[in-house]
């Protein structure tokens, strides 16, 4: 009896946690099919009285978000596979080669993950400026080629692999990239498929970087381009909300059907997303 | 392919030596057995012989090339791991076709080398399932078969079957037996179980300490052991042992006293005690107390005290329950004397010199 009341208990408390999880999205939905005056009436209203479908059309013409779409993707998939490369070849060096230095170079590179990301945005600005890369592809991809987060975590599920397997594929005549390429990394499958969609996540919905290091309007991603539709004048925010939906499906659709890997991932790996 | 090490010595830290001076040949086509004590060395030897690990001192041959500076990958030799090392991944049939997909053999090639392997460890009927799928006999047959894929000159095996429980592990041994004999393939068995080497060996080498003790065929380990330590590791129920001191005045007139003199200890094998003259050629004959002990099956022990000292004799069951002293006799086959440093100095062969 004591039991089944926790078992009530506890899904009420997920039920009540998932629904105020949805609450903003499904404002987003709303507002997106509602009226200019229908989105700041108060009391707010959740469903308006005739759904304007249109305003996905209107958003999607009134910027270029065809443009801003693509600078995403482009963007989005070379940072993750630049990233995930020299990750999995540096969690391979640091779980499973010896060289010189190389847990002082680990407690180093563990130390950089404690500097807040904010404090690094003006250094690097300055040093792409320098380079003359800022409004550039170059200024969105290069600095997130490199992330210890995506190394350290792959650095532990390799290490969780039996070194007895490294050892049987250098017998059977792998060399180390080799073995890294054929048997370590599907190996490691579930937890690589998790930062890569943490990564994809991140990236595609990034909005400061991209912000400050673009100017031209051809050059903006989709989470930048989201301020077209806050001018001078005000916000439409029905416009803005049916672009952000369009900005997101894509996400969702991935997590959907990535859901499997990624959870048995982040479990297997112990990290937070 | 024969295998030499010619003083070989291994430190893991520069300071401790774990390895010490290897001198040894294993002949082409033989089934040698390293046996010994846990942390004797076995592991690391086999290393060695892989190239997995790189010889601090001397030098390894395989039959007359010098391998000593080459690595696991250019030494081409086949490794059974103690945990198999499958590739959780792969199915078996990719799993044993690895090695050639490293020699860049094509598809349909080896694909027909893994069934043809399949077959001779019996795991044709597995090919599409995931090792994972597998009992643990099934996984140590694909091992065996994905190390000989590339049909190495040497197939060595790292206690292949401690992982098995005892009925399969009896199965399994004699698999490898028929294995090797079918292939002709050195190997090399690492095992801390006498009964799987004396089973399953040409020659057995017996490490511990990082030395070798002794390297022959079974019979002569168990019949001529070259040390104290042999004749402890080897031998079920363990030999007796008693200080030489206690034995001398029954051994004078069998023994040389020049060797009398330098005997520390005495090894009776428990068969050596017996009952009667056999006329097997007798070191002794001793007065002893005796104490039956319980059958076990077809086993029977007996308890002899002898000058303090407790000898376990197995031959003692046809005589009366009731009997509690006796003379018995120390037949010349199983006992042995060791000097102050634990070497043979009597017994086996040695006794006519
Ligand atoms: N990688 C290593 N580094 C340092 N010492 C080791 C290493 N591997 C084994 N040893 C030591 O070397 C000795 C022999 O080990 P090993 O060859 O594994 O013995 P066995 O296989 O006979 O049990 C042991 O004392 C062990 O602790
Ligand atoms: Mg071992």
């Amino acid at each position: 009896m004591a039991k089944k009341l926790s078992k009530i208990l506890l899904y009420a408390i997920v039920t009540l946690g998932a629904i105020t999880m949805l609450i903003p999205f499904l404002w987003m939905l709303s507002t997106s099919l509602k009226t200019a005056p229908e989105t700041i009436k108060v009391p707010p209203i959740w469903i308006p009285k005739s759904l304007q479908w249109g305003n996905y059309i209107k958003a999607w013409s009134e910027a270029p978000f065809a443009r801003y779409f693509v600078n995403s993707v482009v963007v989005t998939s070379v940072t993750t596979v630049g990233q995930l490369f020299t990750s999995i070849l540096a969690a391979f060096a640091f779980a499973r080669l010896k060289f010189f230095g190389k847990n002082l170079i680990f407690v180093i590179f563990l130390g950089t993950m404690m500097i807040p990301g904010e404090m690094l945005i003006i250094p690097n600005f300055v040093t792409l400026s320098k380079l003359g890369m800022i409004d550039h592809y170059a200024a969105l991809i290069v600095p997130w080629l490199a992330s210890f987060f995506t190394v350290f975590t792959l650095r532990q599920a390799f290490q969780s692999t039996p070194e007895q397997i490294y050892y049987a594929a250098k017998m059977d005549g792998a060399t180390d990239w080799k073995y890294l390429w054929t048997v370590l990394v599907p190996m490691s499958k579930s937890t690589i498929t998790a930062v890569t969609v943490l990564q994809v996540i991140g990236s595609w919905n990034a909005f400061m970087w991209p912000l400050i290091v673009t100017n031209t309007e051809t050059m903006r991603t989709l989470p930048v381009g989201l301020q077209a539709f806050t001018t001078d004048a005000g916000t439409e925010y029905q416009l803005l909300m049916a672009a952000s939906t369009f900005v997101i499906i894509p996400m969702v659709i991935l997590y959907m059907f990535l859901q499997k890997y990624i959870i048995a991932g982040i479990s297997k790996a112990g990290l937070k997303g | 392919m024969k295998v030499t090490f010619k003083d070989v010595t291994l430190s893991y830290d520069g300071k401790k030596d774990t390895l010490k001076h290897l001198n040894f040949e294993i002949p082409d086509g033989s089934l040698v057995s390293l046996l010994g004590p846990s942390g004797g060395g076995k592991t690391t030897t086999l290393n060695l012989i892989s190239g997995l690990l790189p010889a601090t001192k001397g030098q390894i041959f395989f039959g007359d090339d010098d391998v000593t500076k080459k690595d696991a990958l250019a030494r081409k030799v086949g490794m059974v791991f103690q945990n198999y090392a499958l590739y959780p991944h792969l199915s078996v049939r990719d799993n044993i076709a690895f090695p050639l997909k490293m020699q860049k053999v094509k598809k349909a090639e080896r694909y027909k080398r893994a069934e043809e392997l399949a077959k001779l460890v019996h795991v044709d009927d597995q090919l599409d399932k995931k090792p994972g799928e597998l009992s643990g006999g099934q996984q140590q047959r694909v091992a065996i078969a994905r190390a000989l894929a590339k049909s190495p000159s040497l197939l060595l095996l790292d206690e292949p079957l401690s992982n098995l429980d005892a009925r399969l592990r009896i199965e399994m041994r004699q698999e490898i037996r028929r294995i090797q004999r079918e292939t002709g393939v050195t190997t090399i068995f690492v095992t801390h179980d006498q009964d799987e080497a004396l089973h399953i060996s040409d020659n057995i080498m017996v490490l511990a300490h990082g030395t070798i003790q002794q390297f022959s065929t079974p019979t002569a380990l168990y019949e001529e052991p070259s040390n104290l330590f042999v004749a402890k590791f080897i031998g079920e129920p363990v030999i007796n042992t008693l200080p030489a001191e206690a034995l001398k005045a029954d051994l004078v007139a069998s023994v040389p006293a020049s060797i009398l003199a330098r005997a520390v200890t005495a090894g009776v094998r428990s068969e050596a005690i017996v009952p009667f003259d056999n006329g097997q050629g007798m070191v002794a004959a001793i007065h002893a107390g005796l104490r039956h002990a319980q059958k076990y099956g077809r086993e029977a022990t007996a308890e002899l005290s002898y000058n303090g000292e407790v000898l376990l004799s197995t031959e003692m069951a046809d005589l009366p329950q009731a009997q509690t002293e006796g003379d018995f006799f120390l037949t010349k086959a199983g006992f042995f004397l060791f000097d102050e440093a634990g070497a043979l100095i009597f017994g086996g062969d040695s006794h006519d010199q």
